[in-house]
């Protein structure tokens, strides 16, 4: 790699941590000030409704299977029903996760066995 | 998955890396990709995995070594970079009430990505302060170590995975969707975000399908704010 090319890689690093950084600096003040002021600190509610729409975002994206045939699509519904279905029952992290993996891939296994 | 505190027993660091696993399904498959594409690129296997360890922002390394292989200018590669991970200024502060006033915690968001985000943001305000910093590394270190891990496959035996295994490569990144359902399940708690949190899905996935993949977040998020807001305001507008 030339030496421009390592300025450019080390630039857009600093640059990606600062805005991961900067934004809790700025928002810690920002409680801590409210703290020291006596009142409730507490997040901007515009901030507290983005947090949750961004995941709802990702999930969005997410849905979209790699391999764009109907059947990954159907996998994909099959496999997110399976994941909601699982979670209703356990309440857990892992288990409707494993569950959905499995489910889709089973899907996809199917077609791949079967075409 | 509740907004009730409840230690994570044992360890706090283990249990972080234990909440992480699912990411690993979604990371490793990615970030495999990532380490073949950056050898045909022109990158060597050590300035690849490089890059996954001081970058670390998924989209935002396709695009940087894509456009450095297109031969665009470099300021011009490094604007775009950014510009693809600006969606993360507003994730560390709606973790920051969270957080503890330990100076670890700058260091740690070298690992917030969009994922390590989505699992914090459901998982931290159900830890006791005392756990949050462990947990929190754990789940970091394991997501960061992953995706260089996943990289260095790519770059060094990439092209035999791929073509030994092409079905895992296609399942294995299952496992981000489905812990995004998990994550968001417990959020529909009243019509107005199921409003909000079903227009960002549905715009985010319309983008995503018709090649828009690095628009879909930041746009679906945008929209399903305004959906909530507006919703909000005519609901009190009527009472």
């Amino acid at each position: 790699m030339a030496g421009e090319l390592w300025v450019a890689v080390m630039v857009a690093a600093a640059g990606t941590l600062l805005m991961r950084l900067l934004p809790l600096v700025w928002m810690q003040r920002r409680l801590a000030r409210e703290n020291s002021q006596g009142g409730t600190a507490a997040m901007p509610r515009w901030l507290g409704v983005l947090g949750p729409v961004m995941i709802a975002a990702m999930l969005g994206a997410s849905l979209v299977p790699t391999a764009g045939t109907l059947n990954a699509w159907v996998a994909t519904a099959v496999g997110g029903s399976a994941t909601l279905l699982v979670w209703w029952k356990t309440k857990s992290l892992g288990w409707p996760v494993v569950s959905g993996v499995v489910v889709f891939g089973a899907v996809r296994f199917l077609n791949f066995v079967v075409l | 998955m509740s907004d009730q505190v409840i230690s994570a027993g044992g360890r706090a660091w283990v249990s972080g890396v234990r909440d992480a696993i699912p990411l690993l399904g979604g990371y490793i498959p990615v970030a495999i990709s990532f380490g073949l594409i950056a050898n045909q690129a022109g990158f060597s296997s050590w300035e690849t995995i490089f890059i996954s360890l001081v970058i670390y922002a998924g989209a935002s390394q396709f695009l940087f070594v894509g456009m450095v292989a297109s031969g665009a200018p470099l300021w011009l590669v490094v604007v775009m970079t950014l510009l693809i991970n600006a969606r993360h200024l507003v994730y560390a502060p709606n973790l920051a009430p969270w957080l503890t006033g330990n100076r670890w915690w700058f260091w740690l968001m070298h690992g917030l990505t969009d994922q390590v985000f989505a699992l914090a943001h459901t998982r931290l305000p159900a830890l006791p302060p005392s756990e949050r910093l462990g947990w929190f590394t754990g789940a970091m270190l394991l997501a960061w170590f992953s995706w260089v891990g996943g990289t260095a496959l790519g770059a060094f035996v990439g092209q035999e995975l791929t073509g030994r295994w092409p079905l895992l490569n296609d399942v294995m990144p299952f496992a981000l969707p489905a812990l995004f359902v998990v994550l968001l399940a417990p959020r529909f708690t009243s019509w107005l975000w199921a409003a909000a949190l079903g227009c960002a899905i549905v715009v985010a996935l319309l983008f995503a399908a018709n090649g828009l993949p690095n628009m879909a977040i930041p746009v679906a998020a945008l929209l399903g704010a305004a959906v909530f807001f507006v919703m909000q305001s005519n609901t009190r507008a009527e009472v």
